[in-house]
């Protein structure tokens, strides 16, 4: 349980003198819910693009340690190829294919073979299919299934894409504010859907809905201007007085409750 | 329902089918001259091209402002072909007149019909590929792929007109039999009519290739690479490899549209290398509607028609305002073109005024 | 060394004519993210209004003010491409933002009628203008001749390099337009008309290619075709320099204009263009963003 599965080391992002990372040194569990926490602008977004490889590390490296493998060095691989691994990612903005069908946007994220030649001979197998359509229902999206992704409302593109991550079966799942525009019971059951799938994966979530932190996290680094302040649980964290200054005295409960 | 599953190939039945009945037309006199025919076997070729752009453009959404490129490659690849086939090996005119007193190296190739018919093909590809691997591999996209790919065409271009001695320069290669003799004239039908059922016969292969491909997985992907680019990185695809495919495909359709192009046209020049030719094929593709194959063929033979018509007379000059202003109504009003006013457009209105007559 | 001199001199003046003719490019591309196919018939406009503000002179004014005509044109240029880039940016432009490629495919329409408009005006064949007398000759240092009318191009570009770097920096317009470049919704929010800002701005820029129409009249016989012979070297300019920045598009047109001029000397026109070609995709291949970038945190834009 305790097995550590992703080590960020002496990460460092330099945007042309502006400094979004300085040295973050995190570690995250197998089968937790790590959640980055912090006020706009601490880096918490382009820590995550620096573990999937979208933006480039200045100084540092995320080693990545897969089940019953040897260890992965992420940084320097390509974007797709970390994928490949069995890390995804879910972004900001939902960007689901909009004019596919939602059974389509699960295919594509189907995990196994990539290449060209695999998807011209392609064909849908009995228990990929098995697959997709249970977590289609886990996620209530299995009458959508013929619809266009673009037609669907907000928060059911948020867990189509959550669906299309879990579809690839990934290792760890990477959240981007997985719960912003959703109100609170959609929020609720991003969070219950969320410690379903704990159970087969590792889940690193970026949120700013403290509600949403304390009901599912395992463990949370708050960020400050690129630093990590602190690393506890969530009532270690919540304790803690600096965190209050910077962050939640800032009213980042209460534009959680806002939200 | 079949209407609706199958429309669009249905639609693409009955274009084949009008063409494969051109020549009977012909020899009952519904059609008075054969130049026609030969102009509907040029049109045969533009769809192929249409094809290819529809692949890259209405699917993936690369903008390839340079396809002339890789139908003037294939076009002349062709042209060279035949032109050395007719003068058995003999250099040719305009080699004479630039100094050359043997076959340069590049051409000597050409003087083997197997291998000519692979280079036609295979030069172009291999150009596409390299270009697309340097420019794909950057993420270069959008909008500096087309300039990137115009300015690629501009200087092919002026390589072409500047190498004289090679290429014919300016005027080309001209006076070319095709490939199964010469075509001119009545006593030639046959060779005619078999030139325009061969090249049909590719258009329909083609026409089902591209189908087969954009029904499956890989046609979905394209779609998604158009739609977002780096989410389908993030599902775990390179990228890059799929579009550098599509590319290299859609260059292998221009280059075998170009070679059955020389053989109706009779001549290749640089004109088919330009810019304003290149835009001109996605021109076809956007009026007839990017997005379905169907909408590319139509398009190629629907503006290429009206060019022939108009291309005489008083008409020539408005011809080209007319042309313009097609295209800038297509793209601001009509974003599917042809196919998109059927499909889209046209039950929309017929809703709205059934919705006001049951209001009335 | 005299050989070297022209070369050099012949770099400056070849990278001075595609700045002018990138620098309207430069900001309604770089700042505004709109490819406009038609910028190269702008700029054949210009010259065209150079040709027809000449013969409006010779025709009825005495002959001791003709030279003057050139400074008319200029301004007679830059207004006319102005309006017709007002009107361009008002009935297509404004209606296609966001949507990139089709702006792109929608100014080539315009493209090809503003070409048929000018061969069904002046003809299919070339016409040309006459230099104002004061830029016959040349300078002549160290056994080197400079011509008058290059090193006026070169003068023009310094000024309309000033003009734009002021208006754009300077003035408070300039200020909107960056603000409204940025972040549209905030300038929107902080009152700032931003469909007039986008209309200005666009329009400006294409009032620029008037002028570069102006200038490339001297250097030869105008066509219909001629906006198309110099707009592939501007787009790449700009594209080489990096999007958005315009001291980017300065040094984009100064290595394309170098890098011809270098191997033009060696090879023919026809090589060079193609090696100049290969040298902005080789660079391009280690910044593929452009020499001069911005970076951005989308993920699909």
């Amino acid at each position: 349980m305790s097995e550590k599965v992703l080590e960020i080391k002496d990460i460092t992002v330099d945007f042309d003198g502006f400094c979004a990372l300085l040295n973050v040194n995190v570690n995250v569990k197998r089968h937790t819910i790590h959640f980055f926490i912090g006020p706009n602008g601490a880096g918490k977004t382009t820590l995550l693009d620096i573990i999937c490889a979208k933006t480039k590390p200045t100084k540092g490296v995320c080693t990545f340690y897969p089940e019953g493998r040897g260890s992965v060095q992420l940084t320097g691989m390509k974007e797709y190829k970390i994928v490949g691994e069995g890390i995804g990612r879910k972004f900001q903005v939902p960007s689901v294919f909009v004019n596919l069908s939602v059974m389509e946007n699960m295919i594509l994220s189907l995990k196994g073979n990539k290449g060209v030649w695999q998807s011209i001979f392609f064909k849908l197998s009995k228990q990929d299919e098995e697959t997709i359509n249970e977590i289609l229902e886990t996620v209530d999206l299995m009458d959508k299934k013929d619809e266009k992704a673009g037609s669907l409302a907000h928060g059911q593109k948020q867990w189509l894409e959550i669906a299309m991550q879990l579809v690839q079966k990934p290792e760890i799942i990477m959240l981007d504010e997985p719960a912003a525009g959703m109100g609170k019971p959609e929020t609720f059951k991003t969070g219950e859907i969320l410690k379903k799938i704990k159970e087969i994966c590792t889940i690193i979530v970026v949120e700013h809905d403290m509600d949403f932190v304390k009901q599912i996290s395992d463990r949370v680094t708050v960020l400050h201007e690129g630093k990590v302040l602190i690393e506890g649980t969530c009532d270690e964290v919540l304790a803690d007085e600096t965190v209050q200054a910077v962050y939640l005295g800032r009213g980042g409960e209460r534009n959680a409750e806002d939200n | 329902m079949i209407w609706k599953k199958q429309g669009y190939n249905i639609c693409f039945a009955v274009i084949v089918l009008i063409l494969a009945l051109m020549p009977l037309f012909l020899s009952v006199g519904m059609i008075s001259s054969s130049s026609f025919v030969l102009f509907i076997g040029k049109c045969m070729a533009y769809a192929i091209v249409a094809i290819g752009l529809d692949l890259i453009w209405g699917y993936t959404g690369i903008l390839s402002l340079g396809h002339g490129l890789y139908f003037a490659l294939g076009g002349y690849a062709m042209a060279m072909f035949l032109k050395l086939q007719a003068t058995n090996g003999q250099i040719t005119s305009f080699m004479q007149t630039g100094g050359m007193t043997e076959l340069p190296l590049v051409w000597k190739p050409f003087l083997s019909t197997p291998l000519a018919m692979v280079l036609t093909i295979a030069v172009p590809a291999v150009l596409a590929g390299v270009i697309g691997y340097f420019i794909f591999r950057n993420r270069i996209k959008g909008v500096y792929f087309s300039i990137i790919s115009q300015a690629l065409t501009w200087a092919a271009y002026s390589l072409f007109t500047g190498l004289q001695s090679y290429t014919g320069g300016n005027v080309g290669i001209t006076e070319i039999t095709s490939i199964v003799g010469s075509i001119k004239g009545d006593a030639n039908r046959a060779h005619m009519f078999t030139l325009f059922y061969a090249s049909l016969a590719i258009l329909v292969l083609i026409y089902m290739l591209s189908y087969y491909l954009t029904h499956k997985k890989f046609g979905k992907l394209l779609i998604a690479i158009r739609d977002g680019e780096n989410r389908t990185y993030f599902s775990g695809y390179c990228v890059s490899r799929y579009k550098n495919f599509i590319y290299v495909l859609s260059a292998i359709f221009a280059a075998i549209a170009g070679a059955i192009f020389v053989n109706f046209n009779g001549s290749i020049t640089p004109t088919q290398m330009t810019i304003s030719y290149s835009i001109t094929m996605v021109i076809w593709v956007a009026v007839g509607g990017r997005g379905t194959l169907v909408g590319a063929v139509i398009g190629a033979f629907l503006i290429n028609l009206c060019d022939y018509s108009f291309s005489s007379g008083t008409m020539v000059e408005i011809w080209q305002y007319i042309l313009g202003a097609i295209f800038v109504v297509t793209i601001l009003f009509f974003k599917g073109g042809l196919v998109g006013i059927v499909r889209d457009q046209l039950p929309e209105l017929t809703r709205k005024l059934k919705h006001k007559r049951e209001a009335n | 060394m005299v050989q070297f001199m022209n070369t050099v001199f012949n770099g400056v003046s070849l990278s001075s004519i595609i700045l002018l003719t990138s620098l309207g490019l430069a900001i309604t591309f770089g700042l505004m993210r709109v490819i406009n196919m038609a910028h190269g018939e702008f700029l054949m406009i210009g010259a065209y209004m150079t040709y027809v503000v000449q013969n409006i002179f010779a025709k009825f004014l005495p002959e001791s003010v003709f030279s003057l005509y050139y400074f008319v044109a200029i301004l007679a240029a830059f207004a006319v491409t102005f309006l017709l880039g007002a009107l361009m940016e008002r009935f297509i432009i404004s209606k296609l933002y966001g949507r990139e490629i089709d702006s792109l495919l929608a100014t080539w329409g315009i493209s090809l009628i503003l070409q048929q408009a000018a061969r069904s005006i002046f003809g299919m064949q070339g016409v040309n203008v006459t230099a104002p007398s004061f830029l016959n000759g040349g300078l002549e240092i160290g056994g080197c001749t400079f011509s008058y009318n290059r090193l006026f191009i070169l003068v023009m570009v310094v000024a309309c390099m000033l003009l734009v770097w002021y208006i754009m920096y300077k003035s408070n317009f300039g200020k909107q337009m960056r603000a409204v470049m940025q972040n549209r919704s905030m300038a929107q929010c902080m009152g700032i008309n931003s469909k007039k800002v986008d209309m200005i701005t666009f329009s400006f820029g294409s009032g620029l290619a008037g002028i570069a129409g102006c200038s490339v009249a001297l250097l030869g016989s105008i066509d219909s075709t001629i906006g198309q012979s110099y707009i592939v070297n501007s787009f790449i300019a700009v594209v080489l320099g990096g999007v958005g920045k315009l001291i980017g598009t300065v040094f984009g047109s100064s290595i394309i204009g170098f890098a011809s001029i270098g191997i033009e000397n060696y090879t023919s026109a026809s090589i060079a263009k193609a090696a100049v070609l290969f040298i902005v995709i080789v660079v391009l291949q280690f910044r593929p963003q452009g020499l001069f970038t911005i970076k951005s945190r989308k993920l699909d834009e």
